[in-house]
């Protein structure tokens, strides 16, 4: 039963993402406190000017008014508790999304609640990674075909010595030098942000500036992974052909273009998903760096700003989303395994 | 069993030579070690490691000079860095005063001149100075007087400063009263109208001047206890160095020199510790079996769900970490790696009858798992180091992009944050960005090339079909 299967791997990857969190809430519990504290003063203190200004209060009442604010404000986010009940709050705050108030960054709206600045930046993020991820995959088991079907081969040498050549290349050098050749001294692309200014009306126009915009980063995220795709659905394609049935196939005449494509590709597709979609999720970490170099607004480029801007609550909040995604991608992954690979669901694996 | 294990070595020794680009690797990797080890020949600012950061250090260099070879490419030479020496020294008395006259040469053979020439001196106690610059052509221009009272003091007669006015009145001597008229004083490239040959068209410094430019150095010592030490006449040229210089004067080639032998550090210390982690992790975790695997794979799957680079980036953010916590904190997260594959490795060693044979022979646990299974899974814990080296290299590199890096050392990755911060890549100053990104790729390499080749021997049917 498929359904029984997904509904038991989402409930697993939640749990994960709790304990995660829990994890992250005890880790960052002191500097999280500490800004929340200076975060309460500072609103204290606001309020007081405010009650100040509406009502001629005496000295000693502001003073007292002020303590008994900041007691109750303190009550309120829990901070008066022990120390495992103050993560476990943290915790059931970070999992409903109460993310807190940033101290510095605002959303493009003027907010400064937390959720609301990383939320706008999501669909950003998903869109330039699942493009790059798109064609990266398509790219990768189509060159990793060709390898295995001549593998030894002159083809197939080359590009394994470009996959090592490239193995420990950062991406985001490349997107540097990029944007040193395509944007200044060759300008034909941006050198970084989403749309041009200002961002053309209009379905289509909208979307041919966006994908002008993204031709860059998605080209240089794509020109350095996709060769360690290939590589890996090569070896896995290479161990498939060494099987019986395949060998029996060939034995019964079909021809090679179908043993590779029919029975291989079929049997391989769930590890060559299962590994390209992996590697791809370690390479989101480096696709974060990517946004800000490309000054691509989305949740990289916030870590960004927040390390520069020492902002805490933001910097928590992304960590929190980023590893939302993350779980939700490795579950995925095994649900995409789950359909590919029938036995997956009997086993009951999870 | 130990006669048979070295020559199961010696065996993978030789499989390993045929894979030529396993050799490759491996004599890059000597390369790597060569260079950590000649530091200090290879350096030609020796104090490079502990004075990255101190801008003292660096006064006597230029600012963003391109490095030397670029002049093999082009035809219009650029000037080279360099100090000269003073050629003659002579000391007479005139009077009470005490006067030392230096001469320096400068060899001018390029096409565009230096950026500045500073006059770099100390001065003891009751002294003043003056410098006069003659140009191949005896035409010569004098430079301001620089004066010290008492004490010790650096003194920096730069050339470039002020020059305009100097040179515009040179210049107008033989230019065109057209030419005087259209140009501003405030406008032309004074140094290129300083290094440029006599003729109407000067102030467009359209042909340089080559020659021997000399710089007279006149010191006048009032009081009996002055000095002049340490006379030297800088040249800060277009080009410099092997790599250039950055916008802070630092020489490239230094810091990248530097930085080997940390990004060695970082990808050898942190794979070595984190994979031997994960191995042990997963022979235990596949021995045992049970409750133990069961729960082993919990903590690791765990592990598994947080995305490295974002929880890295926090931890730098939060702890500010130095270079040796930076490791300590990747190998937290980098040990999951080879866990699952050497787990399943186990579970499939475990089922030999030999182990079997070992147990009823009443070997502990710890004996069959340190003596019969783990060594075993050597050759593959080595391929997985090797291919985990350039990760942490490059991890590394992106948190100290974001500015996270350990100050107190050179690391590749902050010399490209130093570079992407001051606006190198929108400037197309290449020759800061591309060296140090290069380095990191080579490394990357270096250690791909060695892993995937014992990758090749371990997995023989990946060869061919």
């Amino acid at each position: 039963m498929y359904w029984r299967y997904a509904v038991r791997r989402i409930l697993y990857a939640v749990v994960m993402f709790a304990v995660v969190i829990f994890i992250f809430s005890a880790l960052f519990n002191t500097v999280a406190e500490t800004t929340q504290l200076a975060q309460i003063t500072e609103q204290v203190n606001a309020e007081v000017r405010g009650v100040q200004q509406a009502s001629q209060m005496q000295a000693e009442d502001i003073q007292e008014w002020r303590e008994s604010r900041r007691t109750q404000l303190i009550q309120q986010y829990h901070l008066d508790e022990p120390i495992v009940s103050r993560i476990f709050w943290r915790t059931l705050n970070t999992l409903t999304m109460n993310l807190g108030q940033s101290t510095r960054i605002r959303s493009s709206a003027g907010e400064n609640d937390v959720w609301l600045i990383i939320k706008e930046r999501i669909p950003r993020t998903l869109v330039l990674f699942m493009t790059a991820v798109a064609v990266d995959v398509l790219l990768g088991v189509w060159l990793g075909l060709r390898k295995a079907r001549k593998a030894g081969g002159l083809m197939d040498r080359t590009t394994s010595i470009i996959t090592m050549v490239l193995y420990g290349l950062p991406s985001w050098w490349l997107g540097m030098l990029m944007i040193m050749i395509f944007a200044f001294t060759i300008s034909i692309f941006p050198s970084g942000a989403m749309h041009s200014t200002p961002a053309p009306t209009g379905g289509f126009a909208y979307f041919v500036d966006l994908l002008y915009h993204m031709a860059l980063p998605v080209l240089a995220l794509v020109v350095l992974r996709f060769w360690g795709r290939a590589y890996i659905t090569r070896n896995i394609v290479l161990g498939t052909l060494q099987e019986d049935f395949i060998m029996s196939a060939r034995a019964r005449g079909i021809s090679e273009r179908k043993v590779l494509y029919g029975h291989t590709l079929r049997s391989s597709a769930p590890p060559i998903v299962t590994m390209s979609l992996l590697a791809l999720l370690a390479s989101f970490g480096g696709a974060l760096i990517f946004e800000g170099i490309f000054s691509w607004p989305g949740m990289g480029n916030l870590y960004w700003v927040a390390v520069q801007q020492n902002d805490i609550p933001v910097l928590m909040g992304n960590l929190a989303l980023t590893t939302g995604l993350y779980i939700a991608g490795l579950a995925l992954l095994d649900l995409i395994y789950g359909l590919l690979d029938p036995r997956v669901k009997v086993g009951g694996k999870a | 069993m130990k006669r048979k294990d070295s020559s199961q070595l010696r065996a993978f020794w030789n499989e390993f030579r045929r894979v030529k680009f396993g050799t490759v690797g491996l004599a890059l990797f000597a390369v790597f070690v060569l260079i950590v080890l000649f530091e200090p020949l290879l350096m030609p600012y020796p104090d490079a490691n502990d004075r990255w950061r101190d801008m003292t250090y660096w006064l006597d260099s230029p600012r963003n000079a391109k490095p030397v070879w670029v002049n093999w490419f082009t035809s219009k030479d650029y000037a080279v860095a360099d100090t000269i020496e003073p050629t003659s020294v002579t000391e007479s008395q005139v009077g009470s005063l005490r006067m030392v006259m230096m001469e320096f040469e400068y060899d001018f053979h390029y096409q565009r001149p230096p950026a500045d020439l500073q006059l770099v001196t100390t001065l003891t106690g009751n002294a003043s100075i003056q410098m006069e610059l003659i140009r191949p052509d005896g035409a010569s221009l004098n430079y301001q007087r620089a004066t010290s009272s008492s004490g010790t003091r650096d003194i920096r007669v730069s050339v470039a400063q002020n020059l305009q006015d100097k040179v515009f009145r040179l210049a107008s001597a033989y230019a065109d009263p057209d030419v005087i008229a259209s140009e501003n004083p405030e406008t032309i490239d004074a140094m290129a109208t300083m290094f440029a040959a006599a003729e109407p068209n000067m102030l467009r410094a359209t042909n340089p001047l080559e020659g021997t430019y000399i710089c007279k150095l006149t010191v006048a010592l009032t009081s009996a206890d002055s000095r002049v030490d340490d006379a030297m006449l800088v040249i800060a040229g277009g080009v410099a160095g092997w790599m250039g210089t950055d916008a802070s004067k630092r020489d490239i080639w230094s810091g990248l020199i530097a930085g080997t032998k940390w990004a060695l550090l970082i990808g050898l210390v942190t794979s070595f510790v984190s994979v031997a982690i994960g191995v042990v992790y997963g022979v235990v975790a596949g021995y045992f079996g049970g409750w133990v695997d069961s729960m082993m794979n919990r903590i690791f799957e765990v592990f598994l769900s947080m995305p490295l680079l974002p929880i890295l980036i926090v931890m730098g953010a939060v702890f500010k970490p130095s270079i040796w916590t930076m490791i300590i904190m990747m190998c937290l997260f980098f040990w999951v790696g080879p866990v699952k594959t050497v787990r399943s490795m186990a579970l499939q060693i475990k089922e030999n009858t030999y182990i079997e044979a070992a147990k009823a022979l009443g070997a502990s646990h710890g004996r069959i798992v340190f003596k019969h299974l783990l060594p075993q899974l050597v050759p593959y814990a080595f391929a997985t180091m090797a291919l985990s080296v350039p990760s942490a290299i490059v991890y590394e590199a992106s948190i100290s992009l974001i500015g996270l890096g350990d100050a107190t050392v050179v690391t590749w990755g902050q010399i490209l944050q130093d570079a992407y911060a001051s606006g190198a890549v929108l400037q197309g100053t290449w020759w800061w960005v591309v060296p140090p990104g290069l380095a990191i790729a080579l490394m990357g390499m270096t250690f791909a090339f060695i892993g995937f080749a014992m990758d090749t021997i371990l997995n023989p049917k990946l060869r061919t079909r």
